[in-house]
């Protein structure tokens, strides 16, 4: 039996005051081109479905359900509808995707539980709550990561950012192999602020076996989850997760580990005035703190440039994701700070051909 | 981008070498910022050999990256299948295990007889 959500409208989001004030809202309006529906608009109940769609009445398969959802959520204005029906159909048939399901599984009728499953799972989608959040979980590279709001989602360019830095430091290895004498394995210490789920600190663990990682938030609730996702990856030991704020604690305890070898971050860098223009998934259940930027989207990047040079041995790097017009607002910047001894040395572009992603070197004395 | 290894796991075989030079790669992400900005969940990529013209839609994974690397496995298979016909080591693994598949239903098959011929001596020495 179909029960309507909570209806978007009514969302608690929306009456945030600081929210309200980011949309430019009165106290009393709603967001332009949002329903006022008192729910959400819901297509015939189960019961019709199994009727109506497959081969034999009363027996709904993976396919039907799919189908069925996708219009539901396509009625409702639910973005990416076909996926999203997808991912949840999938999640409770215990696969990632679709494409991934093998053709028994699509064709067999599910249970009533698996229907159950699917109804709860989509009624949160109907309220706009991202997928990785109605699953509870999401997949960054080859680790599945628990997902809760408010905590930043992963988002999939930042699957290049681990690869850079990961190839940059077997690029550092080659370079001393090359020497004619044993050099010791090395185990590089690498910093990441704003760690959020853990993706980017978890997957470096994996990715560099000998290397350690500090992985700070500002945030309790990332804090948390990082170290949630570290217990269930077997990775605790060699991570050390400590709720900290760059922009107003000492960085002494920083330095615990000694200098690092590369401080790695995906800071808020969301250009302020953009906010508001965010989707309601974005806006609604995960840390505003996380995305925005200030003005020139640059405040935080900024502070972890200024705090790089005291943290990192010579010819430590920083990686960083930016927004695209960062690179030379970043480039002018260091020029304009050359004391901080920091050099821009490569900008690469993500998958979408945009560039992302900033490699900056400290240069040694 | 980072350097993605364009022949995947299969660069010590004996299958074609893929270079990403040759590949047209892409994804179904629409237009928007892209990056923060989004939280768009459609990973699936669609990966194009020019020369052959193979074109291969991957959406295994909830990971883009690993949705990149497997596209890129199986569009090499795919390739070394079509200019290498039955020399390629695509075909003789699946002629292989196609074999393999019919052997174990042969003697199942064979069994089964077995036990037949078997009961059926058995009702006669009761007569």
């Amino acid at each position: 039996m179909l029960k309507p959500g909570t209806g978007f409208a009514t969302m608690k989001c929306f009456t945030h005051p600081l929210l309200r004030r980011l949309l430019g809202l009165s106290p009393q309006s709603m967001p332009g081109g949002l329903s006022q529906s008192k729910g959400p608009i819901l297509s015939p109940k189960w019961s019709s479905l199994r009727q109506s769609c497959s081969a034999r009445p009363g027996l709904v398969t993976a396919t039907d359900a799919v189908n069925y959802w996708q219009k539901v959520f396509e009625t409702n204005g639910i973005p990416e509808a076909r996926e999203s029906s997808e991912y949840i159909v999938s999640f409770v048939l215990g696969a990632k995707t679709f494409q991934s399901l093998n053709s028994k599984s699509l064709h067999t009728p599910l249970t009533a539980l698996q229907q159950e499953q699917i109804q709860q799972l989509s009624n949160k989608r109907l309220e706009r709550m991202p997928v990785q959040y109605v699953l509870g979980e999401w997949d960054f590279q080859d680790l599945t990561l628990k997902m809760r709001p408010p905590v930043f989602i992963p988002r999939p360019e930042t699957e290049d950012l681990v690869s850079l830095v990961v190839e940059e430091e077997s690029w550092k290895c080659e370079k001393n192999s090359d020497l004619c004498f044993p050099v010791p394995v090395p185990h590089p210490v690498i910093l990441e602020i704003g760690c959020g789920s853990g993706a980017i600190a978890l997957n470096l663990l994996c990715k560099l076996p000998q290397s350690q990682v500090i992985a700070v938030d500002k945030e309790k609730t990332a804090v948390d989850l990082t170290r949630e996702n570290a217990h269930r990856l077997q990775l605790q030991d060699r991570i050390h997760i400590l709720h900290h704020d760059v922009s107003h604690s000492s960085a002494k305890q920083l330095l615990l580990w000694g200098p690092l070898d590369f401080i790695v971050s995906n800071p808020p860098y969301v250009f302020h005035e953009d906010m508001a223009s965010l989707d309601a998934e974005i806006l609604c259940y995960e840390n505003l703190d996380a995305l925005d930027g200030g003005d020139d989207g640059m405040r935080v990047i900024k502070t972890i440039l200024a705090l790089a040079p005291s943290l990192l041995k010579d010819s430590g790097s920083v990686f960083l994701e930016v927004d695209h017009r960062h690179p030379d607002m970043v480039e002018n910047w260091l020029q304009a700070h050359p004391n901080l001894l920091l050099v821009l040395r490569a900008i690469h572009k993500d998958f979408c051909g945009k560039p992302r992603f900033l490699h900056i070197q400290k240069q040694s004395r | 981008v980072p350097s993605l290894q364009a022949a995947g796991k299969n660069s010590s075989s004996n299958l074609l070498g893929l270079t990403e030079a040759e590949l047209k790669e892409w994804f179904v992400r629409g237009d928007g910022p892209g990056g923060q900005a989004t939280n768009k969940t459609n990973n699936c990529v669609v990966l194009k050999h020019v020369p052959s013209g193979i074109v291969v839609k991957c959406h295994q994974t909830r990971s883009v990256e690993q949705n990149r690397k497997i596209a890129r496995e199986i569009l090499q298979e795919k390739v070394d299948l079509f200019y290498k016909g039955e020399d390629s080591d695509v075909f003789k693994e699946k002629k292989a295990l196609e074999k393999k598949k019919q052997e174990k239903k042969r003697k199942a098959k064979e069994n089964l007889e077995r036990k037949k011929q078997f009961k059926e001596m058995q009702q006669l020495n009761k007569k």
